[in-house]
């Protein structure tokens, strides 16, 4: 494997963008880095994560250093040509401030290749709604620590379908199952920050 | 009611509990994650002055599912209920790695570094549980105490802090209590301690509790 693939799998930050651009200097265009060798690189940690073989430290240290080399990489893409996969909209629901979770999810999509706009903690249902609107977003992602706020995402889930938005919903939390998530209308549930990216790649149908 | 607060050496701070809250579990982490570890141990512990209130009142168990602790009734369900045989008096309880740590780690979240802000999250808990650790330690008495319960665990339900934090002054050691049961400072503990001549402590049945995603599962 290359060194950059190794950079990234390893979460080497600086490695990683030295590595990206020998890569460039070697003729290598931005989606070819991109495709060979940055996404498989997190794919694979992704996949080490759930065999249980790394732990979340790695998985946040591998979403930086691809953060890291897609910063360098995204002014050289030209016109037309994307690094994202779609549109996350994500944030803590209203009431509740935790946010180690869902930074941790915001960064493993951004690092697989999505955009995402982090709402922060404590947001609204209305501003999820504006947020969205405002990006085009293709999913909105809710995350609650509580058992007192989770509640609040159904509010969410029902605000946005009666605006009209065409965009998918996932949620993820500690209190959080399968069974409520589908029990509120969300399109996508997760219980971890690399299955996030499956069940977001999914809902865009990639 | 007894109020307290203290710091600690960075040296003082339990290293592998750190690595469980950033769940570890039984593994150990590979040396730069450690060194990671160490060194924000060395930036904040210095910053935190933790702080713990507590008081004893009568208690008796009602059901097996509630019980009546300084005179309110409390429901924390049968996981919690079962240990609580011979339970005369409760100790209650409010802990916090304090204002001066969320602020430390709200400094440290501005730089931007997820890895930093993930590795502060989980010093800034073991640094709430010590809280706890010290009122156990600190107490002198010939009754057994329990194990330390807390709403939001075991199935009690969370909305109960309220009750709890009823029978203390308003914000003790600083912390407030939101509408959703959300403590600030982020870092705080509650809970009680049962307490009984005739009582037996007994270890946490993780194994009986459905919550698999709890952050202090422990095996067993």
């Amino acid at each position: 494997m290359d060194n950059l693939y190794n950079a990234i799998f390893k979460g080497l930050a600086p490695v990683a963008k030295t590595s990206v651009q020998e890569a460039l200097d070697s003729g290598k265009t931005p989606q070819e880095i991109i495709d060979d060798s940055m996404i498989p690189a997190m794919e694979a940690i992704g996949r080490e994560f759930e065999a249980g073989r790394v732990f979340v430290p790695n998985l946040l240290l591998s979403a930086r250093a691809m953060k890291g080399a897609l910063d360098i990489l995204k002014p050289l893409m030209m016109a037309g040509q994307t690094t994202t996969l779609g549109t996350v909209v994500i944030g803590t629901v209203k009431g509740d401030l935790h946010d180690i979770g869902k930074n941790l999810v915001a960064s493993m999509l951004e690092g697989r290749g999505f955009k995402v706009i982090n709402l922060g903690t404590d947001v609204s249902k209305e501003r999820f709604i504006e947020a969205a609107k405002e990006n085009e977003a293709d999913i909105i992602c809710l995350s609650a620590l509580l058992t007192t706020t989770m509640d609040y995402m159904k509010d969410i889930v029902d605000a946005v379908r009666e605006s009209g938005l065409n965009v998918k919903i996932m949620v993820g939390g500690a209190p959080l199952t399968s069974d409520f998530a589908s029990g509120i209308g969300a399109d996508g549930y997760s219980s971890n920050a690399n299955e996030a990216v499956a069940v977001a790649k999914q809902l865009v149908a990639v | 009611m007894i109020q307290k607060s203290f710091q600690i050496t960075p040296e003082e701070l339990p290293e592998k509990e750190v690595w469980f809250a950033m769940g570890y579990r039984d593994s150990v982490p590979e040396a730069r994650i450690r060194d990671y570890v160490l060194g924000l141990r060395d930036r904040l512990v210095p910053q935190a002055t933790l702080r713990y209130m507590y008081q004893v009142v009568e208690a008796e168990k009602l059901s097996p599912r509630s019980v009546r602790m300084g005179g309110e009734t409390f429901t924390p369900e049968g996981i919690i209920c079962s240990y609580l045989e011979g339970m005369t008096h409760a100790l209650l309880f409010v802990g916090t790695a304090g204002w001066e740590y969320d602020r430390a780690k709200e400094a440290l979240k501005s730089e931007g570094d997820i890895v930093s802000d993930f590795i502060a999250d989980a010093i800034g808990t073991v640094l709430a549980e010590m809280t706890v650790a010290r009122i156990e330690s600190d107490y002198d008495d010939l009754r057994t105490l329990s194990m330390p319960y807390s709403p939001g665990y075991c199935n009690w339900d969370i909305r109960e802090q309220h009750i709890l934090f009823s029978l203390f002054p308003e914000h003790p050691c600083g912390i407030v209590l939101s509408d959703t049961s959300l403590m600030a400072p982020e870092k705080s503990v509650s809970g009680f301690f049962a307490m009984g001549k005739d009582l037996q402590r007994q270890p946490y049945h993780c194994q009986i509790c459905k919550n698999t995603k709890c952050y202090k599962r422990r095996k067993g």
